[in-house]
């Protein structure tokens, strides 16, 4: 599969769980057009981790939206193809794979409907996906809730989700997601609004399910330490578009693209002691039309007349084979170590 | 139980407010500018210091004001709530309010009805139709239904009923429609209320007033609806529960309207108390002799003892209503009883 | 600060020497200032003979205070005499036929024509003076502000941009120029066609007799009514004295337009006193009560709530009932004791709105800094406090005087608040609604529609502002918003 630009994460002989290719998701208010994913394309193969991470605001959200079709107007899924096991949901929809596609939220106090007790909504995952019902659904439900850690399940089954904990409301989260029985889970900051030791608990909880029922998961994060922990391979995603993408240990090694080194830099244990933490100014720009030029070029600490004038394509920069590309003009010519 | 808790709570806090609301309603009546008991009496009675003390005296207003105060609380905490003045010269009040009471009761629980039946499904369908030309025809139209006075409007449908063969052919005529009634507007005859026939019949004649009754609540609710579908659409849970795979009618009527019925039960109960207001304006509109009007004619010929009687009632069934929400709210919304107070 | 030294003037006077912008823009404001200096000078000398007049002493002619009302009451009929623009003198419509000419009318068009030019000057008038403001903002914004951009900016682009507010803001304008020129927009004058009709005369063409003729002005209403089918004076049309009555006649031959113009009058007069007091009322219990908290908060809620559990407007009829004998129900026609029972029935709806803003304010931690640095609490909650819920009481304000409005309408349509003559939109209702299934269907029809077209209007507004400060904010406004107790 030839990709435009070029780019191909494909290893031969295993066939990707999910191949998004040239994804573009636009949303018109009245005032302006906004181009929050421009283009994106990655795989997901099964049981692997993929990592996707950039800043608030870059688009790594509505990226996992567009896959589960639920970008909310005036957002449009506008381009491109999502192919899941061989078909492309933006042709079939997803009615078909629902469940097979699970995601879990940011905030999982959004996410839980607060006029329903856990189990129902645990339950009615269930009925749809494995079309249990009554007490064989209860008590799957138990031990759904029980799989994920949450102490006491039979009595907190029949709780509502305002009785629970941030971090036991994500584990509910998870058990529903779970009951879908799903082959690809996306996680969109499934950490970020609980607490740093949650965080480590939720981590560990689906590094294990992963293990236990072989599932692909994308895992969205701004956060490159989390990342770099759970991802078997990353994609660096700046202004809705994907700015560099590697193994995690290669990319931990060699950055390529400024942005991706400014975020490396960002992990507290990356920077001695002694200094303090590199931050970068400004935000992430909104992309309100096509690109003119390199969208980081105005943060860019190395950037040169040219990334102000052309956008640059993704090009490959991996040694022996190895997946490793960037879009950045100055990729693969100069040595980004060692620069300020 | 947290909720029993809860409830026992609001319980509690509206004694305090049945309290008050009677005692301000002492103090404007008895220690008001006017006096009670001259109001009673006529031009000639006036000119009579003997009438004028039998006055006082059966009001009990020749005692110190704090005897007078506690009096009248406890007699109206017995119900004992004494007789008329002027209106209906001398029958007993209970009698009056019970004869009067159920027409306007009546005439509430139809525009409540008539609010909820017909506000709300338009609200919903206006959000679940967001930014459509049906969504804009829905809105505007309840927010103009809002702005018009209720008066004007039960004029304006009297008149429209009333020539309803000119307007709309002599197919249609109101009067005779469905069962006949007597005249268009008037009191319902709450006597043959058990029969089927008596039961439309008495529907009928105070279907017009609900409908102008309960017209702003209409549109409050619609709105209300419109954008409480509007958020519940956005939020996480029901994309969660598409996700889940939940579709069509299950995710619209579990995930989505469940939700957006939060926000309209303090709307619903606070029109219901609003309707209460109302009554006194469309039952003079609409000659349907209700409490509501028995109050304004207390108030216009001088009964200012009825007034005060009346009012407690008013109080009685507002804090109930506010109940009843309390209530609603346990029901309908697991969070309630457990955010704090 | 109290005394300005010659320096201070001249800081002051400099921008207008050394930009000739600025210069000619407070000249148009002079100007415009200049052409109704004489209706501006008459309507305060009134307002203070009016004031003045409130206390009992003042009917007394020999009394200090009576001497003063009528001192102010000469200083009233001098400023009449200022030449004003926008006057029934200037642009007359009350003349005659006589056979061949309109005589007396402006430059002797008919008398439809004349009003019409006269209502079309006032309107471009006041809409002159918007432009003038709207320039000068934006001027100020560019020049001589220093910051260059404040969150102010962002509200009001926002509500440039929001349709449905500028609907309701342009209708909230064209209300108040009804109320601000109430007497100069009427083909006729409350004075001269409603509250002594029978000391003034109307000169018409009498088509019979083919000559001019003139008539009590009492006696021509009585063969001016509109009762039905036969005897009616429509909108837009003329009586049989020649007399143009834009919206018809009342049953007893009045002007209807006329009525309803002075009508808006005490109907917004009443309303914005309302609601400021109820206004006034609400923020201090809400910045107390979330100051406080605990306790204090707890009583206020009682007490709102014991107030609310009296439907506001059976509380209104009640209050009426007890204070319409007392002096202060006799002043403004009873319209100032309506304003006070409605401040004092209605600050409970405003009070929930703006309770929870006031809360969330009072947990912020500059509230606990100013504490600390001890502050009294009275500062802090009026500079730390009040700026953050001033923009809840515009919104709630606006919505909570079309309720006014709807209320006032209908307690006068009851007989109740502001008593005859003084007009009111609710009795003209009232007046009509036994011909509203006749020809003479507009006497009810119109004030009707006007309220409902008003109470929108204010509504939108509210809509507007709320959503240009706070465009998260998409949740309905209480259930009492833009209603008047169920009126």
């Amino acid at each position: 599969m030839s990709r435009p630009d070029g780019s191909t994460d494909r290893t031969p002989g295993r066939e990707p769980l999910l191949s998004v290719s040239d994804l573009r998701t636009v949303f018109y208010t009245d005032k302006e057009t906004i181009h929050a994913v421009d283009g994106i394309s990655f795989d997901i193969y099964p049981g692997e981790t993929v990592g996707l991470v950039g800043e608030s605001g870059s688009g790594k959200s509505v990226t996992a939206r567009s896959l589960l079709g639920l970008v909310d107007e005036p957002g449009v899924v506008e381009e491109g193809t999502l192919e899941f096991k061989g078909e492309d949901l933006l042709e079939t929809g997803w009615a078909e794979y629902r469940g097979d596609l699970s995601i879990v939220f940011q905030d999982p106090s959004n996410a839980l409907n607060p006029v329903y007790t856990v189990g129902n909504q645990i339950r009615e995952a269930l009925a749809i996906h494995q079309g249990l019902r009554g007490s064989a659904a209860r008590e799957r439900a138990i031990e759904l809730l029980e799989a994920v850690g949450i102490p006491d399940a039979p009595r907190r089954v029949k709780e509502y989700p305002h009785q629970f904990s941030g971090g036991m409301q994500q584990r509910a989260v998870i058990a529903i997601a779970l009951a879908c029985d799903p082959d690809l889970l996306v996680c969109d900051e499934p950490t970020t609004a609980l607490d740093v030791t949650i965080q480590a608990q939720i981590l560990d909880l689906l590094d294990e399910l992963q293990r236990e029922e072989d599932l692909a998961i994308l895992f969205i994060s701004h956060d490159m330490g989390v990342i770099e922990e759970t991802a078997d391979r990353i994609n660096v995603i700046y202004a809705g578009e994907i700015v560099e993408r590697a193994p995690t240990e290669r990319l931990l090694a060699a950055p390529e693209h400024p942005y991706t080194e400014a975020l490396l830099n960002s992990i507290p244990g990356r920077t001695p002691p002694d200094q303090r933490l590199p931050t970068l100014d400004g935000e992430v720009p909104t992309p309100d039309g096509p690109a003119e030029s390199c969208r980081f070029a105005p943060r860019c600490p190395v950037a040169v007349e040219e990334c102000h004038e052309t956008p640059p394509d993704a090009v490959a920069v991996g040694e022996n084979g190895t997946d490793h590309s960037a879009a950045c003009l100055l990729a693969g010519e100069s040595e980004p170590e060692g620069e300020q | 139980m947290s909720r029993l808790r809860y409830l026992g709570k609001r319980f509690l806090l509206s004694i305090p407010v049945v309290w008050l609301g009677a005692s301000m309603t002492w103090f404007i009546i008895f220690m008001g500018p006017i006096d009670p008991a001259s109001r009673l009496l006529s031009e000639g009675q006036l000119r009579n210091p003997a009438a004028y003390q039998a006055a006082e005296t059966q009001l009990g207003l020749n005692q110190p004001p704090l005897q007078h105060y506690f009096d009248w609380m406890s007699s109206l905490l017995r119900f004992d709530l004494g007789q008329t003045w002027v209106l209906y010269e001398g029958s007993s009040v209970n009698a009056l309010i019970l004869d009067f009471l159920p027409r306007t009761l009546w005439l509430g629980l139809w525009s409540v009805l008539i609010a909820i039946l017909i506000g709300v499904p338009l609200g919903f369908y206006a959000g679940m139709n967001s930014n459509t030309v049906a969504d804009y025809v829905a809105s505007l139209g309840g927010i103009v239904w809002r702005a018009m006075p209720n008066f004007w409007l039960a004029i304006i449908l009297l008149a429209v009923l009333s020539t309803s063969p000119v307007l709309f052919g002599y197919r249609f005529e109101w009067e005779t429609l469905f069962v006949s009634i007597d005249a268009i507007s008037g009191s319902p005859d709450m006597t043959r209320i058990d029969t089927p026939d008596g039961f439309v019949a008495a529907t009928k004649k105070v279907l017009p007033a609900a409908l102008v009754l309960g017209s702003a609540s209409m549109g409050n609710e619609m709105r209300i609806g419109r954008t409480a579908i509007l958020e519940v659409r956005n939020e996480d849970y029901v994309d969660f529960a598409k996700a889940k795979g939940v579709s069509g009618r299950l995710l619209v009527w579990k995930h989505i309207f469940r939700n957006a019925l939060i926000p309209l039960v303090p709307i619903i109960t606070s029109e219901a108390f609003l309707l209460i207001g109302g009554s006194v304006l469309v039952e003079t509109v609409f000659g349907i002799n209700g409490i509501g009007q028995l109050f304004y004619q207390a108030s216009v010929q001088g009964d200012l003892p009825l007034v005060g009687t009346l009012m407690y009632v008013f109080i009685l069934m507002t804090v109930g209503i506010n109940l009843l929400q309390d209530v609603l709210y346990t029901v309908i919304d697991p969070r309630v009883g457990l955010e704090g107070s | 600060m109290a005394t300005t030294t010659p320096a201070d003037n001249r800081r002051l006077l400099a921008p207008l020497q050394d930009d000739p912008k600025l210069a000619a823009w407070v000249a148009v404001g002079l100007f415009l200032f200049a052409l109704q200096a004489g209706a501006v000078a008459h309507f305060l000398t009134g307002l203070v003979a009016d004031l003045l007049g409130i206390f009992p002493t003042a009917e007394a002619s020999n009394s200090v205070l009576g001497r003063l009302v009528g001192l102010f009451e000469v200083a009233q009929r001098r400023a009449a005499e200022l030449p004003t623009l926008l006057s029934r003198d200037v642009v007359p419509n009350a003349g005659h036929w006589n056979g061949d000419r309109w005589v007396g009318t402006f430059m002797g068009f008919s008398p439809a024509v004349s009003w019409g030019i006269r209502v079309t000057l006032v309107y471009a008038y006041a809409f002159t003076w918007v432009v003038w403001a709207v320039l000068g903002y934006r001027y100020y914004r560019e020049q001589y502000r220093v910051a260059d951009w404040t969150p102010r900016d962002d509200i009001v682009d926002r509500f440039r941009s929001h349709g449905w507010g500028l609907f309701g803001a342009t209708i909230v304008f064209l209300f108040v120029v009804m109320v601000v020129f109430a007497p100069t927009l009427g083909p006729t004058t409350v004075e001269q066609n409603m509250e002594s009709s029978y000391d003034y005369e109307t000169t018409y063409w009498n088509s019979e007799t083919e000559e001019v003729e003139t008539i009590l002005t009492g006696e021509a209403n009585l063969n001016s009514k509109s009762t039905g089918d036969q005897s009616r004076v429509m909108p837009m049309s003329y009586d049989d004295f020649g007399r143009f009555h834009p919206f018809g006649t009342l049953p007893n031959g009045r002007d209807l337009f006329t009525f309803i113009v002075a009508g808006s009058r005490i109907s917004l007069v009443i309303g914005l006193l309302s609601v400021g007091l109820s206004a006034a009322l609400a923020v201090t219990l809400a910045m107390t009560s979330a100051y406080y908290k605990g306790r204090v908060d707890l009583g206020t809620v009682l007490l709102s709530d014991a107030v609310m559990a009296m439907p506001q407007l059976l509380l209104l009829i009640m209050l009426i009932t007890v204070l319409s004998d007392s002096w202060v129900g006799e002043i403004y026609s009873g319209g100032f004791v309506l304003a006070l029972i409605f401040a004092f029935t209605g600050w409970t709806y405003m009070w929930r709105s703006i309770r929870g803003p006031a809360l969330q304010i009072s947990e912020r931690t500059w509230i606990d800094a100013a504490q600390s640095f001890g502050q009294r609490p009275w500062t802090i909650m009026r500079k730390h406090m009040l700026p953050y819920i001033t923009g809840y009481i515009l919104v709630y304000g606006s919505m909570t005087l079309g309720g006014a409005i709807i209320a006032i309408a209908g307690l006068s349509y009851l007989g109740l608040g502001v008593a005859p003559p003084t007009p009111e939109w609710g009795r003209a209702i009232q007046l009509g609604q036994e011909y509203v299934n006749t020809g003479s269907w507009h006497i009810s029809l119109i004030p009707g529609l006007l309220i409902t077209l008003v109470v929108t209007g204010f509504n939108a507004l509210g809509d507007g502002i709320r959503d240009a400060i706070d465009p998260q904010s998409d949740t309905g406004t209480g259930g009492a918003a833009g209603r008047g107790g169920g009126a």
